[in-house]
């Protein structure tokens, strides 16, 4: 964090949010997760393949796509206690939700929630958004989470 | 085996794989009545986290230890799994008629707590994107699952610490176990979670600790023992791609519940290729690296109606001598894991058991074990052996 911004001025200021692994995501034309989808046996896949990896498939065809929208919690759990490298978290420790979301467009995706542990519920409807996991040097470190609906 | 332990207790101490596997081999060729010269080949879960050589093994250290003699060493990985693997490698071996006399073994120190990945920022490596971009240790997977069964079954927490109060009572009578205390509802309820809905005293530790044990053909057991005890069956296998769980980032939505399919695959391939079905078991041994496994798998294979395992758990049957005895041994609960040793502990409880040596925690008139590993990577094991 840096002396001229506050944590929130740096979460929202575009220029200061960072993927924390690049290529895997994007925000500016909404939250997508950049997958790809075999057009030959419809399978999705997060993050992308070279091929498909269906054994009953008769082609892998591998196309680019991205994942986004809206879906279900199927499960979730609870990181009671700071997870080890080579995760990082901001200081002090907020223990935080992780859900298993199945996306309408046919991806189980896990992710991060954004909202408490206590307001989870299995089968509540969700949407994918890009919000921050950790700052650090002045940047907010973004990555994919759910937002209850 | 040598008793399961944390790295400097009074149990493990120091002591280094290769002095833990010494132990566990002695006791395994004392027991058999086998010296080792007799030994033929070394099927060796290899050491995940430690070991010699830099590179994490334990076959060539032990044949190193035990002396020279030019046999063969297997060396297998497989997570958590890499005990079931040796032990399967070890069966193919005699059972192929490869070599007449096999020593398996695994042993592990492990690191302090919560596993880590390699440590290497890879963006091509899942279980790093995992843990970078999300932060989903190991007890956060199971707790996972945990919830879902609590959705689907209304499953209760009180019923999952049952579990684990059944496993420490079973504990109190294995001299090998890391934990030999029964811990009370109360104590269990009061442990803090780890990953909510799980709780410290409901997810397995890691210990360090070592198990061996020998396999040799038929016609030579003779000369041994009159009473041998007998492999009807060892099987590997790994994930189906139909798989349900969310072990990576993402996968395709599954259009029914398939889950922990390495490991129903491996103990449904066992029970066919041996012809002894779920119903023929008298007790299992089974990877509980939480409670959470110890209801699901017994369904998941059979060994009971889906959703009936908390009822069964509840009625004493699940106890050693109930009509479902699991883990009698007091499980990974109670040892704590020591990952490439689980495999073949699982062999050396069976064994006792069918022998009827297992004192205090003994399944009374136990003829037919079943075991079974799971380990990352989706790799899973499922062993079954009769008196
Ligand atoms: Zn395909």
């Amino acid at each position: 964090m840096t002396e001229r911004y506050t944590m929130n001025e740096i979460a929202n200021t575009a220029a200061l949010r960072e993927p924390c692994v690049p290529g895997l995501f994007s925000e500016e034309e909404g939250a997508r997760l950049h997958g790809a989808r075999c057009t030959c046996c419809n399978t999705p896949y997060f993050p992308r393949v070279a091929t498909c990896r269906n054994p009953s498939c008769d082609e892998s065809r591998i196309v680019p796509c991205t994942f986004g929208g809206e879906g279900k919690l199927w499960s979730y759990s609870v990181a009671d206690f700071p997870p080890p490298p080579p995760h990082r978290y901001d200081q002090p420790f907020v223990p935080y939700a992780i859900g298993v979301v199945d996306l309408d467009s046919g991806l189980r995706v896990v992710g991060q929630m954004v909202d408490p542990a206590e307001a989870m519920q299995v089968g509540a409807r969700v949407r994918l958004v890009i919000e921050p996991i950790h700052h650090g040097d002045g940047k907010a470190f973004t990555s994919w989470k759910f937002k209850l609906l | 085996m040598h008793r399961f332990g944390k790295t400097g207790d009074a149990i493990v101490g120091e002591k280094s794989v290769t002095e833990l596997c010494r132990h566990a081999v002695d006791m395994a060729m004392k027991d058999a009545g086998v010296s080792w010269k007799q030994v033929q080949a070394v099927s060796a879960a290899s050491s995940r986290f430690s070991g010699g050589k830099g590179w994490g093994l334990n076959g060539n250290d032990i044949v190193e230890d035990f002396g020279c003699t030019g046999i063969p060493v297997y060396n297998l990985s497989a997570g958590c799994a890499a005990g079931g693997n040796a032990f399967n490698i070890g069966y193919s071996l005699v059972a192929g008629g490869i070599h007449d006399l096999v020593l398996v073994v695994g042993g592990e120190v492990m690191p302090k707590g919560m596993i880590q990945t390699s440590g290497v920022a890879d963006a091509n490596d899942p279980e790093y994107l995992r843990q970078r971009c999300i932060g989903m240790p190991g007890p956060a997977f199971w707790a996972t699952l945990a919830r879902r069964r609590m959705f689907d079954y209304g499953t209760t927490e009180e019923q999952m610490a049952k579990v684990t109060v059944k496993a420490r009572k079973c504990s109190e009578s294995n001299p090998f176990a890391r934990f030999q205390k029964a811990v009370s509802l109360d104590e269990v309820l009061a442990s803090p979670y780890v990953s909510n809905p799980l709780r410290l005293f409901e997810i397995c530790p890691v210990s360090n600790g070592a198990a061996a044990a020998v396999i040799c053909s038929k016609e030579m057991a003779r000369r041994f023992t009159s009473k041998p005890i007998t492999v009807a069956t060892s099987a590997v296998a790994t994930i189906g791609f139909d798989d349900a769980l969310p072990r990576s980032l993402a996968g395709p939505v599954p259009s029914g519940p398939s889950f922990h399919t390495e490991a129903k695959s491996a103990v449904l391939k066992a029970f066919e290729r041996s012809g002894i079905g779920p119903r023929d078991i008298s007790f299992t041994e089974l990877q509980d690296n939480t409670c959470y496994y110890e209801l699901a798998f017994p369904e998941e294979w059979g060994l009971c109606e889906p959703g009936e395992a908390e009822r069964l758990l509840e009625a004493g049957e699940t106890a050693p001598s109930g009509r479902m005895p699991i883990n009698p041994s007091g499980g990974f609960v109670s040892f704590g894991e020591a990952t490439t040793a689980m495999g073949v502990f699982q062999i050396a409880e069976l064994t006792w058991q069918l022998r009827g040596q297992a004192g205090g925690r003994q399944v009374p008139d136990a003829k037919v074990g079943l075991a079974q590993t799971n380990g990352l990577g989706g790799n899973a094991t499922a062993a079954i052996l009769k008196r």
